[in-house]
């Protein structure tokens, strides 16, 4: 009887249990929503901290499980064939790969030991760990965070170019908003600074894995190939980071301005290892907050 | 007992959803929380759906880059669905629950996106396409997770392995144990 009578007042505070649950996450959303430009929430600093290890060891189990399947499917071959040929075959095909893979990863990690010198700050070195888990959003998440020195909304980029900000941050972990995301934005510039007016800005596109570059005036030249660099305006990335090429080109008029996509220089569908620039913008004078006719010498 | 079981499900979801996806990307269209919230909701548990929905959704939401709570909200709501339709119809049966499998997925998409698109966040993503992916490989993978949890944590699975014994030991007859 006595169950019976629990499962009754179950069912009867279920919608209770309900409703105060909906208005709790309710507002957490809203007040995640406030803020735009980071998202840095005790809770997601926490889950991230938390979560870190298992993401790094299943990054790590990733390539072993795609060699894993490559070997099965050689195996599975092998049969049809010359036995002792096939594994000569493919155990020198492994080694290819395995050559072809370092050679590729020496060459990134090349680019990223040459982005000092290209771009005049220090760095930290990173990996991707982990791909937004809700697969709604273009972000990512990577093994350093801010016991490594790195600090919200600082510029993350590859040797092809600009890749994102950080947008939210561990000790050990940070989350990098990609460019390709619709809230993504920075000052950019047709080809290199000073030797062209085009300037606009760039916007992510979302899904397309492109970019686009809006407010550049139609009088100004731009073409399929052209350079898209930073201009450092956005008080987040420095200037001169490429940004990507064009791809396509709708002119403007006089009044109108181009309409152009942007293929970002980053392999961004294949980031492995990326590195975070250690730079803040300049501060930005205040903006002045009195009225224009206020005597300021009357405070 | 059983809410150490749900704990330790829910865990085991929560950190299969967030690594899955840096094995192999499409692996992250499987909503491993959401088929627990569903199971838990479809033994009709109601507390325990709803709290496994909104630890499971907050839980998710703080390693993604969507807004913290809108999983929580979806998954909560539409653990609430379907407990009250597992109170009013029977869904014992393995294959009613693929069905309510995919409405959950459809619900758990269709509020986690609206409140992104009504709070100034929309996806970069298709919602068709996404949702639609969501559905199938949740439904697949969680057709099969629900089977399996149904055998290993039901009351009805826990007698079935212990009368098991017992008939095993009535079938061998009273002379043959005495030896």
């Amino acid at each position: 009887m006595a169950a019976i009578r629990t499962q009754k007042e179950i069912r009867q505070r279920a919608p209770i249990w309900l409703v105060v649950l909906l208005l709790t996450n309710l507002v957490i959303m809203a007040v995640d929503a406030r803020d735009s430009v980071t998202r840095q929430r005790l809770i997601r600093v926490w889950v991230q901290a938390l979560i870190s290890p298992a993401q790094s060891l299943s990054s790590g189990a990733s390539g072993a499980g795609t060699n894993f399947v490559r070997q099965i499917v050689n195996f599975r071959s092998t049969a049809y064939e010359n036995e002792r040929l096939k594994q000569e075959l493919s155990k020198a095909e492994f080694e290819l790969r395995n050559a072809q893979q370092a050679a590729a990863e020496n060459e990134r990690l090349q680019g990223l030991l040459n982005l000092k010198e290209q771009t005049g700050f220090d760095h930290v070195p990173a990996r991707v760990i982990a791909r937004d888990s809700s697969g709604w959003f273009n972000t990512i998440t990577i093994n350093r965070g801010s016991s490594s020195g790195i600090a919200l909304n600082m510029p993350v980029v590859t040797g092809g170019g600009i890749v994102g900000r950080v947008i939210a941050l561990s000790p050990w972990t940070a989350q990098v908003m990609m460019v390709t995301d619709e809230k993504a934005a920075a000052g950019a510039i047709v080809g290199q600074l000073g030797g062209s007016g085009a300037l606009g800005s760039v916007r992510g596109l979302g899904e397309k894995g492109l970019v686009e570059m809006r407010y550049v005036s139609g009088l100004e030249k731009v073409e399929v190939g052209n350079y898209i660099l930073t201009t450092g305006q956005d008080g987040i990335y420095p200037p001169g980071l490429t940004i990507g090429e064009v791809v396509q080109v709708s002119p403007g008029t006089a009044t109108q301005s181009h309409e152009i996509l942007i293929r970002p220089g980053a392999k961004l569908d294949q980031l492995e290892e990326v590195a975070v620039l250690l730079y803040r913008a300049p501060a930005r004078p205040a903006p002045e907050q009195t009225l224009p006719n206020v005597d300021k010498g009357k405070k | 007992m059983p809410q150490l079981k749900t704990a330790a499900a829910l865990a085991v979801a929560i950190i299969l959803q967030l690594c899955l996806g840096a094995v192999w990307f499409p692996l992250s269209y499987i909503d491993f929380p959401l088929i627990v919230v569903v199971y838990i909701a479809l033994q009709r548990h109601a507390w325990h759906a709803l709290i496994v929905g909104t630890i499971a959704g907050i839980a998710v939401d703080a390693a993604s880059g969507g807004l913290i709570g809108a999983g929580g909200f979806s998954k909560t709501l539409t653990a609430y669905l379907i407990y009250v339709a597992a109170t009013r119809v029977n869904l014992e049966n393995t294959l009613l629950r693929i069905p309510v499998l995919a409405a959950a997925s459809v619900i758990d998409s269709a509020i986690y996106v609206f409140w992104h698109r009504s709070l100034g966040y929309p996806p970069n993503v298709s919602f068709m396409q996404t949702m639609s992916y969501r559905l199938i490989g949740t439904t697949i993978v969680g057709t099969f997770a629900l089977y399996l949890l149904n055998s290993l944590f039901t009351e009805r699975a826990r007698q079935r392995r212990t009368f098991a014994s017992r008939r095993k030991g009535a079938r061998r007859g009273p002379r043959k144990l005495g030896r």
